[in-house]
């Protein structure tokens, strides 16, 4: 069957459309620069803070310096969270005493954190850090306690009866059979923490590109809050593509799809 | 699939009444450790300083005086109530356009290819890093904490309800058609059902969505909520106030994802309990 | 007088593209009024392909479909599917499920529970109206499947391998109940199956089908033995033993076996 229009025109159409209706309305005047400036407003104080620094930096560093925090914090929740996870999946007794605190700790929102997380660890690095670590967590916790709860039970066995330690039945068996879930929950764990780290900035926190947008709203600058919202959404793209890179190859690897 | 022998399943049946109990009795003794633990490492021992975690009593002494005299503008069930109606308000709009947008993307093919460009320009970017534009936009009231909780809710809604729908199987559409099913029926007695397990995971975590923005919105600056509470007690570095308020959240929280699980066991109640 | 005219049908995939497949190449066949054929062929051949396009669900690409005189151009009611995977919907009861192709033709409430409560004895299961499909077995599903198709009273039943999800007996049992139901109700009714044994006991005639493309290689009457030796009358496993079945039997077999020779 031939359709009358190709979908890719769909697609272009509502891209230009988008960016159409916003220089339109912008151009036109019928909202005020200092709600919504124009793409083209955008694009120039991108580039202008690429060259001069805004808030003590130049936009990349601003954005490279809670980059390392993000990797910091979603470090620390992956080196606790799957471990924790795995051996709950294998032992009963962990497994029913870290549930219901896992679960009263699962409401509290990431960000509800932030007091804490600044009185312990001051507003500087480790704070940020506690703060990615409680977005984090929960989905590495989870996913590799799924994980593991779905391995094989007969592969343990096996492991077992050839004379296998606890220990390598969890390096050897338990993590590479969990590994695609694993690696499922770190993609989940990535976004959250990414997020809960631009919540911090945006709170306690006085750098990082999360400071750079509470910094142009206070200045009344809306081109400043999008282009760091745009820098914010890229780098959270970027971490988003390099863990489905991984994903998939965890996929093709174990279960040839 | 896990392989089971007859003769097994009886046994199994047996062995799980205890083993309930078992894990509830673990479960109470862990939270009565913590507990016990926390009491004896702040007001006994004296561990921990008050600046860095408060103790039981300071705790009590805290939610009664939120509770009764109040504490940054109003008392505990005032801050409740403002931000369970911000929460209500902004999750109920994201699903009201939500899900019938993801119902229409994953239905058509055309209103899909139209939609997605924009949204994969926009989902990237955290719903927290909205915040500071609705501030510009909506100030620092009630509409932007709306706002950005309808940004944060929506993507959920949509994308799950979207995957619902694309995934509604084949041969039941087939089934329907071949029963002489007009289209409207094969949407409303195929499709919504078929995709309503995935509508209401997407609903669940555009709730939870909801609180974690909220919260980060009331913190950046609010007059009212639970978030205004959390921020005021850390301003006052208020141990006490600030665990009040974050045992506030969390069951406010909880409320509400428990009231949606209700409903979406009565909604699937068809479904075999897996 | 719903006859199934199959005319000179083929089913090309990917037609007009860089690599058209032939799935089917020219199938003539008709099919009288209340006949039963059931279609046998090595996996490949297109016989669900063939069904499909009856049922409507796939398009023709050359050749024309006619049921009771009109061309098929989508799926109806006319043409009710049993599909080997039963496609009950989840969400709805047994009696839910059974009317919803009545439903379609705006059936009064009354007609429908009578239809119920008859199609509940009819395969058997009294009792079970207000259960979920996932509350009943394979078979159990399956015959709520069929009287479904029965219920939304079809000149045409098309039958896509019906029983192959199920285990040997419950297999046994239901053809049984098959031959025993469509006695009572009988429709045209077009069977596809891989299994010959049941090609032969349940159909009126077995159609043999050849792959690559998919053809229609023989035609072989089954009816006049049938009815000559009244199979309908004994248990299955009586008239399995019967020398003109196996003679049957052995014929579908050596025509199915020729065109696997080269494969296997």
């Amino acid at each position: 069957m031939t359709r009358a229009v190709p979908l890719w025109l769909y697609s272009l159409s509502s891209l230009v459309l988008f960016f159409g209706v916003w220089q339109g309305v912008t151009v036109l005047g019928l909202v005020s620069p200092f709600v919504l400036p124009s793409p083209v407003t955008v694009a120039e104080r991108a580039i202008a803070m690429m060259q001069r620094p805004f808030a003590g930096a130049l936009l990349w560093e601003h954005a490279f310096s809670s980059f390392l925090r993000f990797l910091g914090g979603f470090g620390l929740a992956a080196a606790i969270g799957v471990p924790l996870g795995l051996m709950m999946g294998r032992f009963r007794l962990l497994d029913e005493m870290v549930t219901p605190v896992f679960e009263a700790y699962r409401y509290v929102a990431p960000l509800a954190w932030v007091p804490f997380a600044a009185l312990w660890f001051g507003t500087g690095v480790g704070g940020a850090i506690m703060v990615i670590f409680t977005g984090a967590f929960a989905p590495c916790l989870i996913n590799a306690y799924r994980g593991a709860r779905l391995v094989d039970k007969h592969l343990i066995e096996a492991a077992q009866t050839h004379g296998a330690s606890e220990f390598r039945i969890a390096t050897e068996v338990l993590l590479p059979g969990a590994l695609p879930s694993i690696v499922a929950g770190l993609r989940v764990s990535a976004g959250l923490g990414w997020q809960s780290l631009i919540g911090a900035e945006l709170i306690v926190v006085s750098s990082g590109i999360g400071y750079v947008m509470i910094q142009g709203q206070s200045n009344l600058s809306p081109q400043t809050v999008i282009t760091a919202m745009l820098v914010i959404g890229l780098i959270g793209l970027l971490i988003d593509v390099g863990l489905r890179g991984v994903e998939t190859a965890v996929r093709r690897k174990w279960e040839g799809q | 699939m896990m392989p089971t022998v007859a003769g097994a399943v009886p046994a199994k049946r047996n062995a799980w009444r205890p083993r309930v109990r078992r894990s509830v009795v673990t479960g109470v003794a862990t939270i009565v450790a913590l507990l016990v633990a926390w009491w004896l490492s702040t007001s006994v021992l004296g561990l921990v300083g008050p600046a860095r975690f408060p103790s039981p009593e300071a705790f009590v002494a805290a939610l009664q005086r939120i509770w009764t005299q109040g504490y940054a503008g109003g008392t505990l069930i005032e801050h409740v109530v403002q931000s369970v109606r911000l929460v209500f308000v902004g999750f109920l709009t994201a699903v009201a356009v939500g899900v019938p947008l993801g119902f229409l993307m994953g239905y058509d093919r055309r209103i899909e290819a139209f939609v997605n460009p924009v949204f994969l320009v926009l989902r990237p970017i955290p719903p927290l890093a909205w915040i500071p534009l609705a501030i510009v936009w909506f100030s620092l009231g009630d509409a932007s904490k709306v706002f950005v909780i309808f940004v944060s809710a929506f993507v959920p809604s949509v994308i799950n309800t979207y995957t619902g729908v694309r995934n509604v199987r084949k041969h039941l559409i087939e089934a329907a058609l071949v029963h002489g099913a007009s289209r409207g029926r094969v949407i409303r007695e195929v499709y919504l059902p078929d995709a309503s397990p995935m509508i209401f995971t997407g609903l669940r975590l555009s709730l939870q969505a909801s609180w974690t923005t909220l919260v980060a919105a009331e913190l950046v600056g609010a007059f009212l909520g639970l978030g205004r509470a959390l921020q005021t007690a850390y301003r006052d570095v208020n141990t006490p106030m600030i665990l009040v308020a974050m045992v506030a959240i969390a069951i406010s929280g909880a409320l509400t994802t428990i009231l949606l699980a209700r409903l979406e066991k009565r909604v699937i109640r068809w479904r075999a309990e897996a | 007088m719903s006859e199934i005219v199959i005319d000179k049908v083929s089913k090309i995939f990917g037609d007009g593209g860089a690599k058209p497949f032939v799935a089917i190449d020219g199938v003539d066949l008709r099919v009288e009024d209340r006949e039963f054929i059931s279609v046998v062929g090595p996996s490949g051949c297109g016989k669900t392909t063939l069904m499909r396009m009856v049922a409507g669900l796939e398009t023709v690409s050359r050749g024309e479909i006619r049921v009771a005189g009109k061309p098929v151009t989508g799926p109806g009611p006319d043409r009710a599917v049993v599909f080997q995977q039963f496609a009950l919907f989840p969400w709805k009861t047994v009696r839910e499920n059974i009317v919803f192709g009545m439903r379609s033709r705006g059936a009064s409430r009354e007609e429908r529970d009578e239809a119920v409560t008859y199609y509940l004895r009819l395969m058997k299961m009294e009792g079970t109206a207000d259960k979920y499909p996932h509350q009943l077995s394979g078979g159990m599903q399956q015959r709520v499947a069929i009287a479904r198709s029965y219920a939304t009273d079809p000149g045409v039943l098309l039958m896509d391998e019906p029983f192959g999800a199920l285990d040997a007996q419950t297999r046994t049992i239901m053809q049984e109940e098959l031959v025993r139901v469509s006695k009572g109700n009988p429709r045209t009714v077009m069977f596809i199956t891989h299994s010959v044994e049941e090609a032969v006991y349940l159909a009126d005639r077995v159609v043999v089908m050849g792959r690559n493309p998919g053809h229609i290689r023989e035609v072989i009457d089954v009816a006049s033995t049938r009815q000559a030796e009244r199979w309908s009358e004994e248990p299955i496993d009586d008239v399995m033993e019967k020398p003109s079945f196996t003679h049957l039997r052995g014929q579908v077999w050596r025509l199915l076996r020729e065109q696997m020779g080269a494969d296997v």
